[in-house]
């Protein structure tokens, strides 16, 4: 994948202090195309796909909504609470505004963490970008893997990743 | 490499730099002189600086609209009418704008560019919109995360509002943040409080302008306010209502109570539910309690969806303990503040008890 201009711009507004305080890089310091590249080659490797994940938090930010912040157990094994903030978050790739409140999940069998909200999940499902290394906001595919008990996808060709 | 795709690169790249040109040329060359801007046919007239947006050119002049992108053009908040020298609709307005809205000349303020005189016309209401240099006179720790702001007012301004409206806060450049930024919250103060601004803001982890707050701000500091906004404001009925909200969404309902004992409105019932998890989510109470045990019309419910401890509140969600209060909603109206999940869900059991919904009233930007 190649380093375009438009990447160029994106990567520039993910930096901490310009859309958010601690913007979306963490300490990479990969440009933002290799960051992408490097994590669908993690999605073909495990053989799941950035649409699944992004439904699968989805559907367990939707089990934990609605609950004025109260702590949930979902499936047996994760604890969700979801924050009921207020205003909305604009994309780096200037695609829309999301409604911020978090979603903190621990999963109780691992004892590992994820943190989204909806721009992330837009973030994921439109332009295939995770969250640099070291980003609070990182949905690590290897973690969302082990994690969120997803089936291998089926079609395997590259533009289904 | 096939001749068609040839001449389409040759085309592109000959378009892409004509545009660039023609971009250099205008930062340039372009001198669209002095421009005058009138609103609401000759109510106010501006000179402005041709070239800027027109949202910025407002802005210089301190006539205020709603911006939730800060002119990206990403929000569709800034509409306003432009009836003459706007040029044509852009296709970076058309995706805000519906049919309608574009036959009555309806634009994006942050998108029209003031190349020569205009015309606009704008709610009577924005402009009453004003910016203030504030001094904060005092923060209180309301909770764990929570804290009460009061800006003083400069000598001699005042501020006109309805309560349940909202202004936008600045911070000030800070750590990593190199510009301005501004955010909504609502006023909590009454409207007769006119001298100053009281604000009640939830610290949000990482959050560019409440971390600024709670980490940089101090009592007798500048800050910068823009207001008021919002179209959620107490309706001018005699029907009982009903408040719903959690955590800093009691903000605005303290102003509209505090406005309805300033106004003597004493003919209409009104009970407000405040959802929590715990005790330690509770503020305002004994004020709430004292406004109750004066004022027959007002009821004050706290619940709690998660202490186990011996406390007098409601216990559970506070949609769950809104719906075992009441029978049949259809005749009163409803006022409610909160993330937009939270007005779903209150939505949801107001409407299952008759509530129409045209009468549950919330901040629609939020
Ligand atoms: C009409 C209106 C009235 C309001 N009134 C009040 C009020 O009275 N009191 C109050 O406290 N608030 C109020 N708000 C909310 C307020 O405007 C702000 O949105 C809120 O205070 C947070 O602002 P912030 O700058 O601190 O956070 P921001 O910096 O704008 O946002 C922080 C959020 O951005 C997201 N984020 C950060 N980094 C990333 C990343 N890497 N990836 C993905 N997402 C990320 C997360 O969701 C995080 O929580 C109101 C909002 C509206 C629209
Ligand atoms: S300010 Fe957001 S679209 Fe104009």
């Amino acid at each position: 994948m190649k380093q375009t201009p438009e990447l160029d711009r994106v990567q520039e507004k993910m930096r901490p202090g310009v859309l958010t305080l601690k913007g979306f890089l963490g300490n990479d310091d990969r440009k933002l195309a290799d960051i992408i590249a490097a994590d669908q080659q993690a999605l073909l490797r495990l053989r799941i796909n950035a649409d699944q994940i992004a439904e699968r938090l989805q559907d367990l930010a939707d089990r934990g909504a609605d609950l004025m912040e109260q702590e949930v157990q979902v499936d047996n094994r994760y604890l969700i609470r979801v924050r009921d903030d207020r205003g909305k978050i604009p994309s780096p790739w200037e695609d829309g505004l999301f409604e911020k409140g978090d979603v903190d999940l621990v999963d109780q069998q691992t004892g590992k963490a994820l943190k989204w909200n909806r721009l992330t999940l837009r973030l994921i499902a439109k332009h295939r970008f995770f969250g640099g290394y070291g980003s609070e906001y990182r949905i690590d595919p290897d973690v969302a893997y082990e994690i969120l008990a997803l089936k291998p996808f089926v079609d395997r060709s590259p533009e289904a990743i | 490499m096939t001749p068609i795709i040839t001449a389409v690169l040759v085309l592109s790249a000959l378009s892409g730099i004509l545009t660039l040109l023609l971009l250099v040329a205008e930062f340039f060359f372009a001198n669209y002189g002095e421009c005058t801007i009138d609103v609401n046919k000759g109510d106010k007239t501006y000179k402005v600086e041709g070239g800027a947006s027109l949202l910025t050119s407002l802005a210089s002049q301190k006539l205020f609209l709603p911006s939730g992108c800060g002119g990206r053009g990403s929000c569709g908040t800034c509409k306003c009418r432009v009836l003459d020298g706007g040029g044509p609709l852009l296709p970076t307005e058309t995706p805000y704008l519906n049919d309608e809205e574009q036959k009555s000349d309806v634009r994006l303020a942050c998108q029209v560019k003031v190349r020569s005189d205009i015309k606009i016309e704008v709610p009577e209401e924005l402009l009453s919109i004003k910016e203030f240099e504030t001094v904060i006179e005092s923060i209180t720790d309301f909770t764990h995360d929570i804290k009460g702001l009061r800006f003083k007012l400069p000598e001699g301004e005042t501020i006109k509002f309805k309560a349940g409206q909202f202004a936008n806060l600045f911070s000030k450049p800070y750590e990593d943040v190199k510009e301005e930024t501004s955010r909504a919250y609502s006023i909590s103060s009454s409207p007769s409080d006119n001298k100053a601004i009281e604000l009640v803001v939830r610290y949000v982890p990482n959050g560019m302008v409440t971390t600024y707050v709670f980490k940089h701000l101090k009592q007798g500091d500048k800050a910068r306010l823009i207001g008021p906004f919002g179209e959620f404001f107490l309706r001018d009925t005699s029907r009982e209502i009903v408040c719903i909200a959690g955590g800093s969404g009691l903000a605005p309902i303290r102003s509209i109570v505090l406005d309805m004992i300033d106004r003597g409105i004493s003919n209409r019932k009104a009970t407000f539910f405040f959802g929590a998890v715990s005790q330690r989510d509770l503020y305002y109470v004994e004020e709430f309690k004292a406004i109750e045990k004066e004022h027959p019309w007002f009821r004050f419910v706290p619940a709690l969806s998660k202490d186990d401890s011996d406390h007098p509140y409601e216990k559970g969600i506070i949609t769950d303990v809104v719906a075992r209060n009441y029978g049949d909603m259809k005749d009163l109206e409803a006022y409610l503040c909160g993330s937009p999940g939270m007005i779903d869900a209150c939505c949801k059991v107001l409407s299952s008890k008759g509530m129409p919904a045209d009468r549950i009233y919330y901040d629609k930007f939020s």
